[in-house]
């Protein structure tokens, strides 16, 4: 992961839910309450959780909070994928999905998650790269439109890359065609 | 007849057509790899860019030269030259841009250690520490000077992200193989030896295909 | 919360990379996150002044935790400057290599900004305003001098010249804004408004990319 890229920090924005489990009076900044108590739950941004999950201060204290996953790989999410990855407009659960979703197997040792994500790439990549062809070829039809609109940033990136690999390949062979 | 038949011709006096010839084959192969290389590349420590430099030199003199000569003869000789003159300062360009774009993306990276300090070329070198100052002092002025001293540095390692970032040395390339060889190749599941045979191309990480060209057994395409 | 200010010099980077132009430099969003840095560490040294330097962070957890959260939050904050002011430098060193002048630049950027906002445009009519900071404008002047010292080793290649591989040596080109009179191998050539030449694509390369000619196919 790269330091400057605004990908990745903007990624390290979407929020996971926590669970603190000490009082820390000092806090209080983060649900603008007077102090936070062990047991209050908020949503706190990546970058923040993450730090804190894998926190300890003392040689045998336990993290000072526990993280669940997000809304965006919720279960109802999962099943959804599980029966029709491309019936999911993935952006609508996170502009980021796959970035999150990376992050917090990084955290979570969650071998069924990871299948079912990955079985929604493969299976989603495929209809992006066939639609990044469609698009040069005829144009985007409405249900095109519909598909494109629900892409994740790496999807969206995907398709920007087939797209111009499509186009440059047939200015190459017009190219060659008239020379 | 090619280019080069043509030019002896133009220049009786030219002895070095095998030199110049390997010359441009050598650049050509360099801006090839250059380009297909997700990393900077060792500039060649041979002295091929001062050849291809006064080269090029000596071709815009004789282009002055013959500028004035209305003869038909000269005239078509011209246009050749000068054609073999603007595809050569294209290679020379477009190698020197690339290796440009590499090292502007991580500086930090290329000027982190000696070793890969020397694959840049001196004058790369010089723009390189010089740009990366100028950036410091871009950030400094712009809000880092105000920062707690201990925070005003860009090269901290420290923390879950690394502020040297790196060229990812994980990317597809495609290879054509000079020799007989079994390939490793390392995959995101499984690892595999394939057998290849010389002129066969291949595509597969960087990280594997490093060793093969630089060992020669392989070329970038 | 910290760092939220932050998110948003991000969010302007990340609409910059999609853009053409410059878009105005946030001076008082970066003001702001710079701000909320001062401020957290004040709060850290706040909070270990009754230790004297003796803080033992496995005696008391709360502190430890709360100086945890602030010096993530200012690495935070220094991560999306920085990357907020990497993207507006790459942008201006793409334009230094394209040949901008980046006074003219500025000042048409502003133009740009108020004609594409309408009548409403907050910038137009003030030539003083400039969508670059001070700052940036010093970088891109230095930059500029940069790249020139680094021109100057290869002076008959034109670094800064076309990366498309040559095709033909000659080239038709049309003339879209008058740039006076330049010099070829082959004598001067006045270069009118809608005037059509055949010129060697070498000697009219910066003029395209500056906009004065288009090449006709």
């Amino acid at each position: 992961m790269s330091y400057y890229d605004v990908d990745a920090i903007l990624t390290d924005a979407e929020k996971v839910p926590c669970r603190f489990e000490l009082d820390v009076p000092y806090l209080g900044h983060l649900d603008n309450s007077s102090g936070l108590k062990a047991g209050t739950r908020l949503n706190l941004p990546l970058w923040l959780a993450e730090m804190f999950a894998l926190a300890s201060a003392g040689q045998d204290a336990s993290p000072p909070l526990t993280l669940s996953l997000p809304p965006c790989l919720s279960e109802q999410v999962l099943a959804a994928l599980k029966a029709d990855p491309r019936a999911v407009p993935l952006r609508d659960q996170s502009a980021y999905f796959y970035g999150v979703a990376v992050r917090m197997l990084d955290l979570f040792d969650e071998k069924e998650l990871s299948a079912i994500l990955r079985n929604t790439f493969v299976v989603r990549a495929a209809d992006v790269g066939l639609h990044a062809r469609k698009a040069e070829e005829t144009g985007l039809g409405g249900q095109g439109e519909e598909f494109l609109r629900g892409l994740d940033e790496w999807e969206r990136r995907l398709f920007r890359r087939g797209h111009e690999g499509v186009k440059g390949a047939k200015e190459w062979t017009d190219n060659v065609k008239k020379s | 007849m090619d280019i080069d038949d043509i030019l002896r011709e133009v220049d009786p006096a030219s002895h070095g057509i095998s030199l110049e010839t390997r010359d441009l084959q050598a650049l050509t192969r360099l801006w090839v790899a250059e380009r297909s290389a997700p990393e900077l590349l060792n500039w060649p420590a041979d002295g091929l860019f001062e050849r291809v430099n006064s080269k090029i030199k000596s071709q815009i003199e004789r282009i002055e030269d013959m500028t004035g000569d209305m003869d038909p003869k000269t005239n078509f000789a011209l246009i050749v030259i000068q054609t073999e003159l603007e595809r050569y300062k294209f290679l020379v360009r477009s190698y020197l841009r690339t290796r440009i774009a590499k090292i502007d993306k991580h500086t930090l990276h290329y000027l982190s250690t000696e070793t890969l300090r020397q694959r840049l070329s001196p004058t790369e070198l010089a723009y390189a520490t010089r740009h990366q100052a100028l950036l410091h002092n871009h950030y400094l002025s712009s809000f880092l000077s105000s920062f707690p001293q201990r925070l005003q540095n860009l090269n901290d390692t420290a923390g879950n992200v690394s502020m040297i970032d790196a060229p990812d040395l994980d990317t597809a390339v495609f290879v054509r193989l000079l020799r007989d060889k079994d390939v490793f190749g390392r995959g995101t599941d499984v690892d595999t030896i394939l057998p290849a045979a010389n002129g066969d191309v291949l595509i597969l990480r960087w990280s594997s295909a490093k060793g093969l060209v630089e060992d020669g057994d392989a070329e970038l395409v | 919360m910290y760092g939220d200010l932050g998110i948003k010099l991000v969010q302007h980077a990340k609409r910059t990379q999609n853009l053409a132009h410059l878009p105005p430099y946030q001076t008082e969003l970066v003001r702001a996150v710079t701000r909320e840095v001062r401020d957290l560490n004040k709060d850290v040294d706040d909070l270990l002044e009754p230790f004297q330097g003796s803080f033992d962070p496995s005696e008391d957890q709360a502190i430890a935790y709360t100086l945890l959260v602030n010096h993530i939050s200012m690495r935070r904050n220094k991560r999306c400057l920085l990357a907020y002011h990497r993207t507006r430098t790459d942008k201006l060193e793409e334009l230094v290599w394209n040949g901008v002048d980046v006074v003219d630049l500025s000042g048409q950027q502003v133009r740009d900004a108020g004609a594409s906002r309408g009548s409403t445009g907050v910038a137009s009519g003030d030539g003083s305003t400039s969508s670059l900071s001070p700052q940036e404008e010093d970088y891109v002047r230095q930059y500029g001098d940069l790249l020139a010292a680094y021109k100057g080793q290869w002076t008959d290649i034109d670094l800064t010249g076309s990366l498309e591989p040559p095709r033909d040596l000659f080239i038709d080109v049309r003339v879209l804004k008058d740039a006076g009179e330049i010099q070829t191998e082959y004598g001067a050539i006045t270069l009118t408004k809608n005037s059509q030449f055949y010129v060697r694509q070498g000697d009219v390369e910066r003029l395209i990319a500056q906009g004065y000619l288009q090449k006709l196919s």
